[in-house]
């Protein structure tokens, strides 16, 4: 359960203060993977992070229980000095038991699959290394919720098919909160959604009204 | 929803101080392997490079300063008044750009910047501390004389230094956050404050009619406490360590209200 207790959220301009929405208040069931739509810009990004307690809106709250994952495919937490396994030896130890940290690094290793790179400094690999390897935390990690930003991340190919991969693993014990510009995989993978726009969001607890007015919306505006 | 899977058991719940702990020894780690482990010595180097340092000034300045201390010798008192004094000014430093070093780890969730600087601080404690430990034994092997009558007031003066530079720490970190420009002036103030702590110098040097000015640094007092501590014969009647706990005490109580104030806004997008 995540609950949205009047929140308002904006940002300074050179043209005066524009709210992305304002005294948002709703209440999202337990188990409900979350959709978010809007277009570029509309805020989409910052509602995930501050459904995932990592940004915080300008006033009112954000209340859970729930346990909520970092966002997925994020690189820019890893210290590039730093090996693979030091790395993920890092955030092992902020999200579980010292003596569970050995069988989630093991974990990793084992999901990467990079080989010797594992012990080599983060800032050696390739995009594809860096990617398997923050696939690889976000899978070893049971949360209830999967912050996934595909708009903000380097959008790839391999990304979208990760992330997808990784739903797809983990949707029988989790749920996700979801940005994409792929509507179609949206339907599919979310059970509600938020339309943010206009200095406003909205709520709806069926996916496909959610899409099917987004569309309308999106249509009347061309 | 997890709670409701038979399969997978949920995890106990983490206290908010069990979480904070974890966080600060995962940072304080991770800033260990980031500093030194990269070497082929590591760890050794983290008391090696302080602690050549400080023997290179102690045997440049004790021939050139001579005997001007009164009770205790130069090499000693050096030691006594710049690895605490490194401690402070790099635990304040470092402080100042805390916030955007580590920007990218408030993408997890149980990182809060509070905890980046007491994993630093803690850092710091650790490394000067040990690095005085290893130079009182290499003064004490090269026959000069360091009391071992003091040990729990000599750990209690770092520890208060240590709590006072850890309190403007989190004052550093609120005002490098608010403004860049803050950093310069800082570093301008520390420079003052190195010369104001009589750490090249004694503080009995100093005229009596001026010595009141500079008695109002707190890290002066700390200082000189911890020379006394380590050499008796040291005089330290001008010392206070009432004031010393006083300025400690306000200075944790305005960082943390000023801390409480801003964590959120540190960690915001504007």
């Amino acid at each position: 359960m995540i609950k949205l207790d009047h929140i308002t959220k904006s940002y300074m301009t050179s043209k005066g203060r524009h709210y992305l929405f304002k005294d948002l208040t709703m209440e999202i069931p337990g188990g409900k993977s979350i959709g978010l739509l809007g277009k570029n810009g509309a805020g989409k990004s910052t509602l995930l992070r501050i459904l995932g307690g990592i940004d915080y809106p300008d006033s009112g709250r954000v209340v859970t229980d729930s346990r909520i994952s970092w966002p997925v495919g994020l690189a820019g937490g890893f210290q590039g000095s730093l090996t693979g396994r030091q790395n993920v030896r890092f955030v092992a130890r902020l999200y579980v038991p010292e003596e569970q940290v050995p069988e989630k690094v093991k974990f990793v290793e084992d999901f990467a699959e990079i080989g010797k790179y594992f012990d080599m400094p983060v800032k050696s690999y390739s995009s594809g290394m860096r990617a398997r390897l923050t696939f690889g935390m976000s899978m070893a990690f049971d949360f209830d919720y999967y912050l996934i930003d595909e708009v903000s991340s380097v959008g790839d190919t391999s990304f979208r098919q990760k992330s997808a991969d990784l739903i797809e693993q983990k949707r029988q014990s989790a749920s996700v909160i979801l940005v994409t510009h792929n509507l179609k995989r949206l339907a599919e993978q979310c059970d509600v959604a938020v339309i943010l726009g206009q200095g406003q969001a909205q709520y709806f607890d069926d996916i496909a009204q959610a899409i099917e007015v987004y569309e309308s919306y999106a249509q009347n505006k061309a | 929803m997890m709670s409701t899977n038979p399969d997978r058991p949920v995890p106990p719940r983490r206290s908010g101080f069990q979480i904070q702990a974890a966080a600060i020894r995962a940072l304080f780690l991770r800033e260990l392997q980031t500093r030194f482990g990269g070497y082929r010595l590591g760890y050794f180097w983290a008391i090696m490079e302080p602690g050549m340092h400080v023997l290179f000034m102690v045997l440049l300045l004790s021939t050139v300063m001579g005997r001007t201390i009164p009770g205790m010798s130069y090499g000693l008192f050096l030691v006594s008044g710049i690895l605490p004094w490194f401690m402070f000014s790099n635990i304040i430093t470092r402080a100042l750009g805390a916030v955007s070093a580590n920007k990218g780890l408030f993408n997890y969730r149980p990182v809060k910047p509070i905890d980046a600087v007491i994993a630093r601080a803690a850092l710091e404690l650790s490394i000067y501390f040990w690095v005085y430990v290893v130079m009182l034994m290499v003064l004490a092997w090269m026959g000069e004389p360091v009391s071992m009558s003091n040990i729990p007031l000599l750990l209690l003066a770092w520890s208060m230094l240590w709590l006072l530079s850890f309190g403007i720490s989190l004052v550093m970190m609120v005002l490098g956050h608010y403004s860049e420009e803050v950093s310069k002036v800082v570093s301008i103030a520390t420079r003052i404050l190195y010369f104001t702590s009589g750490i090249l110098y004694s503080v009995h040097a100093i005229p009596q009619q001026y010595q009141i000015y500079v008695l109002w640094n707190p890290v002066l007092h700390a200082i000189e406490y911890i020379r006394h501590c380590i050499s008796p014969a040291y005089p330290a009647d001008h010392i206070s360590l009432a004031y010393l706990t006083v300025t400690t005490i306000v200075m944790l109580f305005v960082g943390l209200l000023l801390y409480k104030y801003r964590e959120r806004r540190m960690m915001t997008s504007t």
